[in-house]
């Protein structure tokens, strides 16, 4: 599976490097990650839940940061497992690009294969479903290192009855506001 | 005799003997959903296996932790290769000569390979558990294409073969390598082509694909320890041999192995085999002392038990320019996957491919076949065919339209001209056969003129020119197959499975009110035989067919015969079946001259009856003479009626056909559509036409699902791509093409009755019809050769090579 796209993010850049070396930031970002926990500067160990098609599974594994080169990228690179469900590793090359003193351009380049019943059953689904995953992903990166305005928090958290998604994402940003070290479940 | 004395035209009626289309008596248990299969057995006590698989395609493996498993309530066991080495079971030998894993032993060679099997006492139980086993895998190099199995780098996939350069059918040439299988005269193949005004060459696939019975693989094992005896419910085509294996390999006594195949939905070769799942149940109802049953769902039954296919042939004919065929030479890359688990006679390691020069007069040809080992599910199967038929079947039907485009001729003319000609029968082949018997001009004729061929190239022509004036989007196709097979496997003096000779076998008993009970060595997957069967024998004793009970799959009643697969039931089981009824005949010949006080020289044979020769009036029903047998048989004559015959044919069997598609593709869709499949099969003596008729829609129906995509593809990391049936192509009713169908007969000389078999003939003529019609669609745009499978993105990306979407 490959995936070429790019983000911009309302944040120095600067400040978009130091978050994505922060575990809490990954955690909160990663969509279904349950445990990310940072051994060293390029060493880290994650714990997320995934589903894709009819196959869901715990994947555990490894992640490490090569090639950096503060603050214009990095490289990530993970692989893990999710037992009978099966297994993926991949990677992405990302780089930082300013775009003024207050936006940052993220450009990604991901390359990951899986494996097991979940390339199995959910080959056809692999390609959606990273989409939306890093679509999430950004949305949630982007509400920690660059708030929505509290008015539109407000307009959000004020409406009635707010559809499921949209409740989600009020709740992680609104946790994080009030106490960013806070952990919210990650849907 | 009064008015109410039947005719001799009612006689022969109520018989419902051969030739009648008499309705499928099975049928009346499975429309009513009353049929008794393998997962409808329930014992008392009986607990359930499951297997922990493999989610890697190449890996070492390092540790099986069941702890956690087994700490769920319910779960009683977790097996592992070690547990099986205890019980010398965890490698198990295959049909092929080779050995395969029960159960991982270090390593595992294919994703979804077996690694542990957990026992519980329900399904959901087993489930929860298998999720808890935990597996330690190193990943090792995988292996998916074949034709880099042989590549000096190539990852070593047997470590346990190392060393081992002798496999079970001559030298080995490499680590991956399996076996090299040459038939045919090399020199004068190479003659023919340097003299040849005319070659071609091209490399022919037959993707992998799978047999895919609606009913998977499964068993119920029950071993009562007591009396020392394994009672084994299974999906076996061949029960006998199992029971044989399981011997072999339990060390329990044979007479102390009950094997028992109930109504099965479906084999179509998939049943033939041994495979793990059978093992560990056995394994763990001996440990547990319980039944223990095991049933694949249909992801397994897709991915690891016995692919059919995934042979590479690179083809090449010799013609002169007039084009009469003057030599044939075949190579064949044969993707076995991670074991050779082929089910084929012994003594042949890729089948009967040597059918191969099909229904040509080719002088020389020469065949080589290269087996190898991938990092895939092992099988091989005789996909509703016999043994590597189909892939025959292909390769030289699609190298004969090949060689017609080459030499601008009329596929069809191309064919007449090099058609083994009628009075050549019995025809000895190029590469070893000696084909019974055939009437191939008449039968192709009788097929071109049906279907309307020269008008159909007409019109073809003409939208051609059409499309080239960019007036339509549509262009049409005429597929044209001309099949031979070689069925009923077969004769001792080459056909073996493990040592056992192929013959098979019947056992006919008369009662003395005169209906029959009979049992054979056979095995009804679907095939309707206990329908057919007691067809043949009301038209040999003149028992009324309804009077005929059939029974099969039980090896302690029946007697012991080599199974069904191969369209060998009707060739083998058919002539024991009717040699067999005339024992009973000649005995109740001698019965009913007692009975009229006549020589039994003086008797003739009368539908249903003996009568005086010269004096009708004079007879004895069968029904009278079966009382007879057991009331007052003759003096010095044993009582009762009943007979027994083994039967080992002398040849096998040659049913041929002539298979016509007409099809239209839209090219910027790639949908293809069946205008019209017309097929005429010879299969010799015509048993019972509304059979065959069932039996050739359903072979066409899977071969248009082969042809036009269902396959078992695999990706570079060696993932098993299309393992359900959200990937794998099975027609319903919306898809399916019309069916026309027809024939002609031939029968066979050597066969008691004539018969040939059929249930596999449109399957192997099927495939070339479809995949030629594509190919003969495109062939004006320039192309040559376009591989199977022709789903709708394939014909669509052909399409677009072509420059047709411009």
């Amino acid at each position: 599976m490959q995936m070429n796209d790019s983000q911009r993010i309302e944040a120095p850049r600067q400040k978009v490097w130091e978050a994505l070396n922060d575990p809490d930031v990954l955690k909160a970002s990663i969509p279904g990650c349950e445990e990310l926990i940072k051994h060293s500067d390029t060493e880290m160990e994650a714990k997320v839940k995934l589903k894709v098609g009819p196959v869901k599974a715990t994947f555990g594994g490894k992640v490490t940061l090569n090639d950096l080169d503060p603050p214009n990228g990095y490289t990530i690179e993970g692989e893990g497992s999710g037992g009978v469900a099966g297994f993926a590793r991949g990677g992405a090359k990302v780089r930082l690009e300013e775009d003024g003193p207050d936006a940052t351009i993220l450009h990604y380049d991901v390359d990951a294969k899986v494996g097991g019943k979940l390339a199995q059953l959910g080959a056809r689904l692999i390609d959606s479903t990273a989409k939306r995953l890093a679509g999430e992903f950004f949305t949630a990166f982007a509400e920690q290192v660059a708030p929505t305005t509290p008015e539109e928090t407000a307009a959000e958290d004020g409406a009635e009855a707010p559809e499921q998604k949209k409740g989600w994402l009020g709740g992680l940003f609104g946790g994080k506001k009030a106490d960013p070290t806070a952990e919210e479940p990650a849907a | 005799m009064n008015d109410m004395t039947p005719t001799r035209e009612q006689r022969e009626a109520a018989l419902e003997g051969m030739g009648c289309k008499r309705k499928r008596v099975e049928d009346v248990r499975f429309t009513q959903g009353k049929g008794q299969y393998v997962d409808d057995l329930k014992l008392p006590g009986m607990v359930f296996g499951d297997f922990v698989r493999s989610p890697y395609p190449h890996a070492k493996i390092t540790k099986i932790d069941a702890t956690e498993a087994l700490k769920i309530p319910g779960v009683i066991a977790v097996l592992t290769a070690e547990d099986l080495k205890g019980v010398n079971l965890a490698w198990m030998p295959t049909l092929a000569g080779d050995v395969q894993m029960v159960l991982a032993d270090g390593k595992v060679l294919y994703q979804n390979q077996e690694v542990a099997f957990v026992v519980a006492e329900d399904r959901y139980i087993a489930d929860d558990a298998i999720q808890l086993v935990e597996v330690e895998y190193e990943e090792l190099p995988v292996l998916v294409d074949p034709f880099k199995s042989m590549d000096p780098d190539a990852p070593v996939l047997r470590p346990d073969l190392e060393g081992k350069t002798e496999g079970a059918h001559g030298p080995r040439k490499h680590h991956n390598h399996i076996f090299n299988w040459e038939v045919g005269d090399e020199d004068e193949t190479a003659k023919a082509f340097a003299e040849a005004d005319v070659t071609i060459n091209e490399m022919i696939s037959y993707h992998r694909t799978h047999p895919s019975p609606l009913e998977t693989c499964q068993c119920v094992a029950s071993m009562d320890k007591v009396k020392g005896e394994l009672t084994v419910w299974g999906t076996f085509q061949a029960p006998h041999v199992i029971r044989t294996v399981a011997s072999l390999l339990s060390t329990i006594p044979e007479h102390k192995i009950h094997v028992i195949a109930p109504d099965i939905g479906g084999g179509f070769g998939n049943k033939v085999g041994a495979y793990p799942g059978y093992i560990c149940s056995i394994v763990a109802s001996i440990v547990t002392g319980v039944p223990v049953k095991w049933v694949e769902d249909r992801m397994e039954n897709l991915s690891t038990t016995s692919f059919a296919r995934d042979y590479h042939m690179t083809t090449e004919i010799a013609a002169k320019s007039d084009g009469t065929v003057t030599g044939l030479k075949v190579h064949v890359l044969a993707d076995h996957g991670g074991f050779d688990a082929c089910a084929d006679p012994s003594k042949w390691p890729a089948g009967f491919f040597n059918i191969v020069t099909g229904s040509y007069d080719f002088p020389a040809a020469h065949l080589s076949v290269d087996g190898v080992y991938t990092n895939k599910a092992p099988g091989g199967v005789a996909y509703r065919c016999s043994f590597r038929v189909t892939e025959a079947a292909y390769c030289i039907e699609r190298a004969m339209d090949i060689l017609a485009q080459k030499l601008d001729m009329d596929p069809a003319d191309l064919r007449m001209k090099n058609f083994v000609k009628a009075d050549q029968f019995p025809y000895q082949s190029a590469l070893g056969w000696e084909y019974d018997s055939g009437d191939y001009h008449t039968a192709m004729q009788k097929a071109m003129d049906t279907i309307g061929y020269r008008e159909l190239r007409a019109e073809q022509k003409a939208k051609q020119e059409a499309f080239k004036r960019g007036e339509t989007r549509e262009i049409m196709g005429i597929g044209v197959s001309f099949f031979t097979e070689i069925v009923g496997a077969g004769p001792s003096k080459n056909c073996d499975i493990l040592g056992v000779a192929m013959f098979d076998s019947a056992e006919i008993r008369v009662h003395p009110t005169g209906s029959v009970i009979s049992r054979m060595g056979t095995k009804s997957q679907g095939q309707g035989h206990e329908t057919t069967w007691a067809q043949i024998i009301a038209t040999e004793i003149g028992i009324p067919a309804a009077d005929i009970m059939v029974e099969e799959g039980n090896t302690d009643t029946a007697p012991y015969g080599l199974g069904t697969y191969g369209s060998r039931s009707t060739p083998v089981a058919g002539a024991a079946i009717a040699l067999a009824a005339r024992k009973i005949r000649n005995k109740a010949q001698m019965i009913a001259a007692h009975m009229l006080e006549v020589s039994e020289y003086d008797l003739e044979w009368d539908i249903d009856g003996f009568q005086v020769k010269g004096n009708p009036e004079a007879r004895k029903s069968m029904k009278e003479i079966a009382w007879a047998a057991y009331h007052a048989p003759p003096p010095n004559m044993e009582p009762g009626l009943e007979a027994v015959s083994y039967y080992d044919p002398p040849n096998m069997t040659y049913p041929f056909g002539a298979y016509f598609c007409v099809m239209d593709i839209d090219v910027d869709t790639g949908v293809a559509s069946t205008r019209r499949f017309y097929a005429l099969d010879d299969c010799g003596t015509r048993i019972n036409p509304m059979i065959i008729e069932g039996q050739v829609h359903g072979g066409l129906t899977e071969a248009f699902a082969i042809a036009m995509g269902q396959e078992i593809r695999y990706d570079e990391m060696g993932n098993v791509l299309g393992a359900s049936f959200m990937d794998f192509f099975i027609p319903t009713a919306v898809e399916t093409p019309h069916w026309e169908t027809d024939h002609t007969v031939t029968p066979s000389p050597h066969h008691p009755i004539g018969a040939k078999g059929v249930g596999e003939s449109p399957n192997v003529g099927g495939v070339p019809a479809f995949s030629n019609a594509v190919n003969d669609a495109f062939q004006f745009l320039g192309s040559t050769h376009i591989q199977m499978p022709h789903d709708s993105w394939r014909v669509w990306q052909a399409a677009k090579d072509l420059g047709a979407h411009g």
